[in-house]
């Protein structure tokens, strides 16, 4: 499109009353409004997010002093104390960090494999969707924490940022689907045929025609997928294949297991910060879901 | 395209799929960093001298080319061989065949029971859509959605079996009793099974659930619906007879295609309770890194993935008369 048409398109846009981004932001946001759960989602995904990026300034405590460890919760220390007699509080809210660093991360990763492979099976269809499309069942069909396990079990290095790798890596398939299956639909939409007759490229059609149709999409899918992969990073770990580093909340619950009958509290804190932040995502992710109108198809 | 040639084109599909499989789980465990043989005989077994070494790279054909040993590993599982254990020496499919009947009768059970359960309170659900019983149960399938499975896995130990000390925390038999009937022996095994069985139950019925209710809601809304009312049948017979049994067709292909994610619960769950399945084989074999073994456990689970989706996509082209073999 050369930059007159596009001025003129956009003086006619403003005659008819299309909304902006900004109007169609707020749209969304009063709808959400609507559903009280939706809201619960949004509130508990922003604390512990807020908890996340702040942990290391309003954690209570820092140190550990081995005199008051396995100490059940008290007004000093209100979730307990740990082994090592370190301050649970403290623990689970520095492990928000890696939880949330996680599943963000992965849903990155998820997505850019994802929405590639998706975008030109979709769009380009024919043999190029078929090759891709029997490649993305195969990996759909996967157990995914079976191979989860067997790809971190390879490498000799256990770290969180491979982790995140990983899941991601093995976590595309199914919004790959979801997402071709948009493209499938669109790419005849009179606005892309209105496109190529103007001489856009296939890759300005993907990408600022079509995708900015299918964000809402993308951001349930990715808003749904998030819970995912913190609740898999947290098994992971707790099997023992986390990273040794990273007192993540799945690292929490290992480390309490053998102190599970004497003092519960170390057990049940983290988990309870999982439930509570998995619940959050998913929470957000329906109430998205409703106010986006959004049936996901495949 | 009649039904026949849609059979005969899924099962066509099937061979290449299953080939990528192979390739996939070959590359993941032979492109990986670090030499299996040194990863193995390291840390507790101390390290291997260089003649050893050359000898079990031998032993284990490691010394070919990649695509050789490809080739080599593939035609023996099409006859079935799975190879023997790096750690034990034990044949994989014997070490297998063991865990089966485990897994099998964990999964089976929790499933029927999660299936039922959900079915049930999904049609609830969806018939009084937006009552305070809707919004309830929807709301504790989604907390039961987000509890990892892991955790509840612990605290149903922690709560029932060590502090009420109602259920065995693990195996499935007590160890070193003499049971007096069979019977004896079945009730102790049936306490076993018991606190793994609902920890499955729980996190599968929350997933179902979901499930049951939006395509319940989905098909209560269509025009046959309100035919049948029309016709003067009873609510009971419209929502059990019409609706149920058009809602089931989505259910019985997502159970189909659930299949691996239900495996997935299990690896976890037969771990904590010690349940000797599949799962547990799964976690301690990937603790030391037993690359036959592992890779014999992921073929044979990717074969019952892939069984179950071809069962369920025929399931569903059979009872649905309105899908299209395309």
């Amino acid at each position: 499109m050369s930059g007159r048409l596009r001025k003129n398109s956009k003086k006619k846009e403003e005659k008819i009353h299309k909304p902006s981004r900004a109007t169609r932001l707020f749209v969304v946001w009063r709808k959400l409004k609507k559903s009280e759960l939706a809201i619960v989602g949004f509130c508990i995904v922003l604390f512990m997010s807020l908890v996340a990026l702040l942990a290391p300034m309003i954690m209570p405590y820092r140190l550990n002093d081995y005199r008051i460890s396995n100490q059940p919760p008290s007004m000093e220390h209100i979730l307990g104390t740990d082994a090592m007699g370190r301050d649970m509080l403290s623990l689970v809210m520095y492990g928000a960090r890696i939880s949330i660093y996680v599943g963000l991360g992965a849903v990155l990763v998820e997505l850019a494999i994802g929405l590639s492979i998706g975008m030109i099976a979709g769009y380009f269809g024919g043999i190029i969707d078929e090759v891709l499309m029997r490649f993305t069942d195969v990996i759909f069909s996967l157990p995914t924490l079976l191979m989860l396990l067997l790809a971190v079990s390879m490498f000799e290095v256990r770290s969180i940022h491979l982790m995140l790798l990983i899941m991601g890596v093995l976590g595309w398939p199914f919004l790959a689907r979801v997402v071709r299956s948009e493209y499938l639909s669109l790419r005849e939409a009179t606005y892309v045929e209105a496109a190529r007759s103007m001489g856009a490229s296939n890759s300005r059609i993907i990408v600022r025609h079509i995708l900015p149709n299918i964000l809402s999409v993308i951001i349930v899918l990715a808003t749904m997928d998030i819970p995912w992969f913190i609740l898999y990073e947290a098994t992971l770990t707790y099997l023992g294949f986390g990273d040794p580093l990273s007192s993540s909340w799945g690292y929490l619950l290992q480390s309490g297991y053998p102190h599970m009958v004497s003092s519960p509290w170390i057990m049940i804190a983290p988990g309870l910060a999982l439930v509570i932040t998995s619940l959050g995502f998913n929470l957000l992710g329906d109430g998205l879901r409703d106010a986006l109108d959004i049936k996901v198809r495949e | 395209m009649t039904m026949r040639d849609y059979l005969i084109r899924r099962i066509i599909v099937i061979i290449p799929t299953f080939l990528l499989i192979t390739v996939i789980i070959f590359a993941l465990i032979h492109l990986a960093p670090g030499d299996p043989i040194d990863i193995i005989f390291k840390g507790p077994h101390g390290g291997l001298s260089p003649e050893a070494k050359e000898a079990m790279i031998i032993e284990y054909g490691l010394d070919q080319p990649i695509h050789i040993q490809y080739f080599t590993w593939l035609s023996k599982l099409l006859r079935g061989d799975l190879g023997y254990s790096y750690i034990n020496q034990q044949s994989v499919w014997e070490m297998m065949t063991l865990r089966i009947p485990w897994t099998v009768e964990l999964m089976l059970t929790a499933e029927i029971i999660s299936i039922i359960i959900a079915i049930v309170l999904g049609v609830i659900a969806a018939v009084k859509h937006h009552s305070i019983y809707d919004a309830l149960s929807s709301l504790g399938a989604l907390a039961g959605y987000s509890i990892p499975d892991f955790w509840l896995a612990l605290i149903m130990m922690l709560v029932f079996a060590l502090w009420l000390r109602w259920f065995p925390s693990s195996g499935h038999q007590t160890v070193g009793i003499a049971f007096a009937t069979p019977f004896d022996a079945f009730g102790d095994h049936l306490a076993h099974l018991i606190l793994p069985a609902v920890t499955l139950v729980i996190m599968w019925t929350a997933y179902l659930f979901r499930m049951v209710r939006s395509a319940m809601l989905d098909v209560l809304t269509q025009d046959f619906i309100t035919t049948a009312r029309a016709k003067g049948l009873t609510e009971l017979i419209v929502v059990y007879k019409h609706a149920l049994r058009n809602a089931l067709l989505p259910v019985v292909t997502y159970v189909g295609y659930s299949i691996g994610f239900l495996l997935s619960g299990a690896v976890v769950i037969e771990k904590i309770f010690n349940w000797e399945g599949l799962g547990q084989l799964v976690v301690e074999r990937t603790m030391v890194r037993d690359y036959p073994a592992l890779m014999g456990l992921s073929i044979v689970v990717a074969i019952m993935v892939l069984v179950a989706n071809l069962c369920s996509d025929i399931a569903y082209a059979a009872v649905d008369p309105r899908i299209r073999y395309d």
